[in-house]
């Protein structure tokens, strides 16, 4: 909640089509340092695919990204996705590898550090998501909060200028989504800049400094949490709302 | 008396056993490198990589490999000079090729796209993923399947018999040719020299298998 009016990320017109169907129909934001926005809407609406487009896992039909005014294209991909963390609905650790080889594989792979210095920054992103003593565990030896616990851990460790997070706890239990907002949160609050495709409203009440409800593959709507889950101005949104804060509270 | 027959000729079953294990570890390790880059090709490759693979797998997989060794010994050989040894490692390394591409590709395959996806997002490029990520979790599939494969090709080198090759099995017709008999006991001996030999090469591979072994890659029983 450290907002300030540096921009880091500005996604222009993003358009993406699986076949027939139009997943993003023009999808524009900005985030700036230190923001938190947290993607809203039904399934099926390209929260996801909006994130897979950023990163360019799936790349754009059309449209760019931006990260700190530079465009990502394909020559420059590989060395921009590393200040682009990406956070996994199914965490998608490295499962042959230890708890702290998998957040030292990108530091000492990508960034070039000394094994010396991988492992010190290693344990200490474990320490910030409370996993130092799961340091030599496998991912398999892990619970699902966990692993999504280290999975961000490894996405800590890279030094990014953004972390885009996508449904990181749809594949959660419920008593163990917790563990992993509680990190989101900290994370919000120690100004990390991050997009967030969640359902938690929680998160997205106290955390957020803006919810981006989508439909259809466009933004309908976009604002503060206060204004927004009081006062949707779109009908969908509305509707949306009602249905997720009824489960909340249910 | 056939005992000391054999152990006058103990000598020869060893060199046969010997010429064997090198046409062995030659046809094997052809059919790695090939096998390997052949699934590679299957998996990540463009389209004409995919069918060459394709193709070259039906092919070395539909055709028995005594047709293979009398193809290669005697077809290629009227334009290209090859020892029957040479001949013998290309046919057989050929038709395993083939069949590692398979279990390769298999393996590769089943590792979750998500592991890829994973290694892409933190800035690696394809070809790294590939070797840092995909492949060492490939291979602790592919271990137990290319267990098989060892033992099938261990047995088939005794076929390169038919092109001329003085392995195990030759040595062992050359001994009854000369002592004229005592087919079973002397075809009893190198069946037994070919199990202790498939034996300890399993052993070697189930503790590879064991090490490799991690959570979430646990080892099959053997």
């Amino acid at each position: 909640m450290t907002k300030s009016d540096e921009e880091v990320l500005r996604v222009e017109d993003l358009h993406k089509r699986y076949g027939d169907h139009a997943v993003l129909r023009g999808v524009s934001l900005t985030l700036t340092r230190g923001e938190a926005k947290v993607v809203m809407g039904s399934s099926g609406t390209g929260k996801s695919t909006l994130l897979r487009c950023i990163n360019h896992l799936s790349p754009p039909d059309a449209g760019r990204v931006l990260l700190e005014g530079q465009p990502l294209t394909p020559a420059t991909l590989n060395a921009m996705r590393r200040h682009i963390a990406f956070v996994f609905q199914d965490f998608n650790l490295f499962t042959h590898l230890k708890v702290i080889d998998n957040v030292r594989l990108g530091q000492r792979r990508i960034l070039k550090r000394s094994k010396a210095a991988a492992t010190e920054r290693a344990m200490q992103e474990l320490e910030r998501v409370g996993l130092a003593d799961r340091a030599h565990y496998y991912p398999a030896q892990l619970s699902g909060g966990q692993q999504q616990r280290a999975s961000i851990a490894r996405a800590l460790a890279m030094d990014p200028k953004v972390i885009l997070f996508d449904e990181p706890t749809s594949a959660l239990d419920p008593e163990l989504t917790g563990e992993v907002v509680t990190v989101m949160k900290q994370l919000a609050s120690e100004g990390m800049t991050m997009l967030v495709v969640s359902h938690e409203v929680g998160f997205a009440r106290t955390a957020a400094d803006e919810i981006v409800f989508m439909d259809g593959g466009t933004i309908v709507e976009q604002g503060p949490p206060s204004t927004l889950f009081a006062n949707p101005a779109h009908e969908r949104t509305r509707a949306f709302l009602k249905v997720i804060t009824h489960q909340e509270s249910a | 008396m056939i005992w000391q027959t054999l152990y006058d000729n103990l000598p020869f079953l060893m060199h046969g056993t010997w010429v064997a294990l090198q046409l062995l570890a030659a046809l094997l390790a052809l059919g790695l490198v090939l096998g390997l880059t052949l699934a590679l090709g299957q998996v990540y490759g463009p389209w004409p990589a995919r069918l060459g693979g394709w193709a070259f797998e039906r092919v070395f997989r539909g055709v028995p490999a005594v047709v293979l060794l009398l193809l290669f010994y005697y077809g290629v050989t009227d334009f290209v000079a090859l020892s029957s040894f040479l001949a013998a490692v290309l046919a057989l390394g050929l038709r395993s090729a083939a069949y590692q591409s398979q279990i390769f590709r298999g393996a590769i395959q089943s590792v979750p796209a998500g592991q890829m996806q994973a290694a892409r997002a933190i800035g690696m490029g394809r070809w790294q993923a590939i070797r840092t990520i995909v492949l060492p979790q490939a291979a602790r599939h592919a271990i137990g399947p290319w267990t098989n494969e060892f033992s099938s090709e261990l047995k088939a080198t005794s076929l390169a018999y038919v092109i001329g090759v003085v392995e195990l099995t030759r040595q062992a017709k050359y001994i009854v040719s000369n002592t004229q008999g005592n087919i079973l006991i002397v075809f009893g001996v190198v069946a037994l020299i070919y199990f202790i030999v498939n034996r300890l090469g399993n052993a070697v591979l189930y503790r590879v298998e064991a090490r490799l072994a991690v959570p979430g890659f646990e080892r099959r029983s053997p």
